[in-house]
């Protein structure tokens, strides 16, 4: 069931839970599947010596794994219905490590009424447990 | 020669690439970011979903058949813009289609702006991306 209804009001802030991607987690994330040959593959998010090779200081976790965890709260908020409908714009501003602490938020920044629906405009984010940002960006849905 | 001389250019498409996604394949996403909703496990609950973290990582441009970068370059995902327009169902094949759509330098990097769409073997439209990535090159790419 969705939590953000028509009448949930600008400003109102939502946590996602608290995620930790672990070891083995970014290798089931971005080692390719558990069927292929010699998994998990070797890359930037899976391997630090590749990592370094290719001019990194560490290997952060997938962006696509920090958003994953924001899709989650974005259907915890809105339904199902936020997989045929929602939209989402995120920039990765700083390198996760494996094993951080991570959770995702997003505040009312504005809703619109439109004809019968309204559409909602959240500011969402995905940040470490000292509060530092990590992804940052905007999502909307109409309901 | 430069690495950036290897790669697509604007305009340019990337190899599709194809993928199934059995019950097993999507449970090794429910378990890689901790969410075990029955919406994409349980039967009950109608045909499970495909977890949107697995069909957003099996749609990075890395994923092409086609996509290769010289040993010691990396490709880094800074920005996506991301529309969902049906969820997808577990059991199904999925094909990825990628376009390099422009390409800019900002702060001494070289970025691509890569459209992708993600269509089922019905021909449903299940996702559309629009991601920047940048290359950061090491002394092994050199």
């Amino acid at each position: 069931m969705a939590i953000i209804t028509r009448d949930t009001k600008i400003g109102e802030e939502f946590h996602g839970k608290i995620k930790i991607p672990s070891e083995p987690r970014v290798y089931a994330f971005s080692g390719g599947s558990f069927l292929e040959p010699g998994w998990p593959k070797k890359n930037i998010h899976t391997s630090l010596e590749f990592a370094k090779e290719c001019g990194l200081e560490t290997r952060a976790i997938s962006g696509t794994q920090t958003m994953g965890y924001i899709v989650e709260l974005m259907i915890d908020l809105f339904g199902e219905g936020w997989l045929s409908g929602g939209k989402m714009n995120i920039k990765f501003i700083k390198p996760v490590d494996v094993g951080t602490k991570l959770i995702a938020k997003a505040v009312v920044k504005s809703k619109e009424k439109l004809n019968d629906k309204v559409r909602f405009i959240l500011d969402i984010w995905c940040e470490r447990d000292d509060g530092t940002k990590v992804a940052v960006g905007t999502a909307e849905y109409q309901i | 020669m430069k690495f950036t001389n290897l790669m697509k250019k604007k305009g340019e498409k990337l190899e599709p690439y194809e993928f199934l996604v059995t019950p097993e394949f999507n449970q090794q996403y429910l378990f890689a970011v901790e969410d075990f909703h029955p919406r994409y496990w349980d039967e009950k609950y109608g045909q499970p979903i495909v977890h949107p973290s697995l069909l957003l990582n099996q749609s990075n441009a890395t994923r092409s058949p086609g996509f290769c970068l010289p040993p010691g370059v990396a490709a880094i995902h800074t920005q996506d813009e991301t529309q969902f327009i049906n969820p997808g169902k577990v059991g199904k094949r999925f094909k990825v289609t990628w376009e390099i759509v422009e390409e800019y330098d900002k702060r001494g990097r070289h970025y691509q702006v890569i459209d992708t769409v993600v269509v089922d073997e019905d021909g449903t439209e299940i996702l559309r991306r629009r991601a920047h990535v940048t290359y950061f090159q090491g002394k092994g790419g050199e």
